[in-house]
């Protein structure tokens, strides 16, 4: 008897058998590029971002009183390694959804799967259209999309009155889709716009051939849509070859590339005179959950948070809130909530489109900016704002560069 | 116009590219190994000369030696650790030192690349520029001084050990250790001394180019992809082993992208080199300037 309870006791305390899982964390997974050739930046951005909001969420208790669990997968911005790791996330690892992809090529691979297995998914950072024209019921877009900056910068190109317009496009699905969905809007809104869209390589060093035709054509206006570093390699080689930002060229970048933390260190005078297509500002109006998350990004980096961040932290909100109204991690329910969701994020509040096509599942307001670049190491508090939430659009404000 | 341009940034594009590949081609003439880590070497110089300028505050030129010296270091250290159980006997004779050399360079290549990542992080660094200027106007073009004065040191460094290669003491013994490690070593010549030189002198070169490159290329942990890639492609192209072949290899690749990306185009840029180094194989395997076999 004494023997049976002297081994009660020690169950006891070596904490057997477990309290029906109710400590057991809840796990999400998080397909990220943690090496190249994918962006590793993107990737540390929306690291940080998860995991500010994962912190947030334990000081409130966690999700119905768990810990959030969140594992990370490196896919090297590869579709196939994209595929792998969502694979084993949810079969091995078991966990309850997937967040944090930030690569379209990839995120088209990641949905293939999570589709499969019926598991929740939260697309942090995918602005292909093709990924809400897939229509899958468990995928629900937190991201911007193509569509909507080729809407924003459509807008601006129509109010410039510019006639010829050059786009260079990296190679990936984010790329060509957004030049494509830009010739679509412009053909509506700017007919009289002479439109042309350039494919170069993301993994190439020189531009100078494809920049140089440009000294011939002269267009009014180049547009990038490229990330980093190939974005700032292109935008240095357009201006030491005198082409853009020029007194007769201005250049466009729709890839909101200006707010990361090393844009300045590598573009240095081509980046002035810039305009740019923007997802976050400090001038832009953040909810009290955005202004928690900003204050303590800066706590802990001491500089400004970039959009990123954001959309990283609204990805695990999301799937905490709708596993919460669920109350459940089971996937159907979660899938459930999701479609049902009116939270507020960090940048307003978020609904899902429920109607099959461009904007399924996705959240269709996202607020947007344009500002320009007008001094070496502006910094986005600086910069001129030509149009956001309560800012009007205004090209008159704009500054020509004076050669 | 447009066709002096092109001409003349595909030269300014050539030096470079040959300046890349004479550092690979030294090390396949000597030790007949094909060195997969040569990007990193480059990825080496563009980060010491960038932090030791943007971090340490050191002038441009001593920084840019500094960078030089640590790419013959890492070259030294290369050949002491890896390459010198090739021909100390170590590792078996015939094929296997072929295998064992393309899995520990490629294997140093991909430590390298994640150790840069796990210690510097993701973020590219623009190097700073020789010149304080971004651009100037050369005879109605816009061209960027730096780019204009990297090309120049390229050149004189081409110049520079073409000269030591071809008259010098060590030159000389170099070039006996490339005709026959094994006629060398019973005419008194150190093998292992002349392999750590050349290693050190292609590290150093290669660094150079690294450092050279990083105000237009930046610094970043993959950035060696690219200058390898290339310096394949005039390797073969000038004929395997050959620094006359590699040198003009690297100005017609640089000259002939141009042309094909502009008049063709853009998106089958790297083709070209590749359409080149494939024509190179058919039809002159030893390439321009090479040797008919590989060992006597």
């Amino acid at each position: 008897m004494t023997r049976r309870l002297l081994l009660t006791l020690i169950a006891l305390a070596l904490g057997w058998p477990p309290a029906a899982g109710a400590q057991e964390p809840i796990k999400i997974g998080a397909p990220i590029s943690m090496s190249p050739p994918g962006s590793v930046a993107q990737g540390k951005e929306v690291r940080d971002g998860l995991t500010l909001a994962q912190e947030i969420l334990h000081k409130r208790g966690g999700v119905l009183g768990r810990k959030i669990e969140i594992l990370y997968e490196d896919t090297q911005g590869i579709p196939e390694k994209g595929r792998a790791a969502v694979e084993k996330l949810i079969t091995r690892d078991k966990v309850v959804a997937i967040t944090g992809e930030h690569a379209s090529s990839v995120t088209l691979a990641d949905i293939e799967v999570a589709h499969r297995y019926n598991i929740p998914l939260v697309n942090t950072n995918a602005w292909s259209d093709a990924v809400r024209l897939k229509g899958y019921p468990q995928v629900f877009n937190r991201s911007n999309y193509n569509s909507r900056v080729a809407e924003a910068m459509g807008e601006v190109i129509a109010k410039m009155k510019v006639k010829h317009v050059v786009a260079f496009a990296e190679n990936t699905d984010y790329g060509t889709g957004q030049a494509e969905a830009m010739k679509k809007v412009l053909a509506r809104v700017a007919p009289d716009v002479k439109f042309t869209a350039r494919v170069l390589d993301r993994a190439a060093r020189d531009f100078t051939p494809a920049v140089l035709p440009l000294k011939a054509e002269r267009p009014d206006m180049i547009v990038t849509i490229m990330i980093p570093p190939a974005s700032y390699l292109l935008m240095n080689q357009l201006y030491e070859n005198g082409i853009a930002p020029s007194k007769d060229t201005w250049l466009y970048d729709g890839a909101g590339v200006a707010d990361y933390p090393d844009f300045w260190d590598n573009v240095k005078d081509a980046g002035v005179g810039l305009l740019s297509f923007g997802l976050y500002h400090p001038k832009m109006n953040l909810t009290p959950l955005g202004k928690e998350v900003r204050n303590l990004y800066i706590d802990q980096h001491k500089r400004e948070p970039n959009r990123l961040i954001f959309q990283a932290a609204d990805s695990l909100f999301l799937l905490a809130d709708a596993i919460t109204r669920a109350k459940s991690t089971e996937a159907d329910a979660v899938i459930k909530a999701l479609r049902e969701t009116r939270f507020e994020g960090t940048q307003g509040l978020i609904t899902f489109e429920k109607e099959k096509g461009l904007y399924f599942q996705q959240w269709k307001d996202i607020p947007y900016i344009t500002y320009q670049l007008t001094a070496r190491g502006q910094q986005l508090p600086e910069t001129l704002l030509i149009q956001g939430p309560g800012v009007e659009l205004s090209v008159d404000k704009l500054m020509r560069p004076a050669r | 116009m447009l066709i002096v341009e092109i001409v003349f940034t595909g030269l300014l594009m050539g030096s470079f590219y040959a300046l890349m590949a004479l550092g690979l081609t030294l090390v396949f003439g000597i030790l007949k190994i094909v060195n997969f880590a040569h990007g990193e070497f480059f990825m080496i110089g563009a980060y010491a000369y960038t932090l030791l300028v943007v971090w340490a505050g050191l002038p441009q030129v001593p920084a840019m030696l500094s960078a030089v010296a640590l790419g013959a270091l890492a070259g030294v250290l290369m050949e002491r650790l890896l390459m010198r159980p090739l021909y100390t006997g170590v590792i078996g004779p015939g094929a296997l030192r072929d295998e064992y050399a393309i899995i520990v360079t490629f294997g140093l290549s991909l430590f390298l690349i994640n150790l840069s990542h796990q210690v510097l992080g993701p973020y590219p660094v623009k190097g700073p520029d020789l010149v304080a200027v971004s651009r100037m106007e050369l005879f109605g073009m816009f061209v960027s001084p730096h780019r204009l004065l990297a090309s120049g040191l390229a050149v004189l460094t081409l110049a520079l050990i073409v000269w030591l290669i071809r008259t010098t003491v060590w030159g000389k013994r170099v070039q006996a250790v490339a005709q026959n490690r094994f006629g060398a070593a019973i005419a008194g010549i150190d093998h292992a001394r002349v392999s750590a030189l050349v290693l050190a002198l292609s590290g150093g070169i290669v660094a150079l180019s690294g450092a050279l490159l990083s105000p237009l290329f930046h610094a970043y942990p993959d950035v060696g992809a690219f200058p390898a890639v290339k310096s394949f492609v005039v390797v073969v192209l000038g004929g395997m082993g050959s620094i006359p072949g590699s040198i003009l290899g690297g100005l017609l690749l640089g000259v002939l992208e141009n042309f094909g990306a502009i008049y063709i185009s853009y998106e089958y840029r790297d083709t070209f080199g590749f359409i080149i180094l494939m024509l190179v194989l058919l039809l002159r395997p030893q390439g321009l300037f090479g040797e008919r076999a590989r060992e006597v």
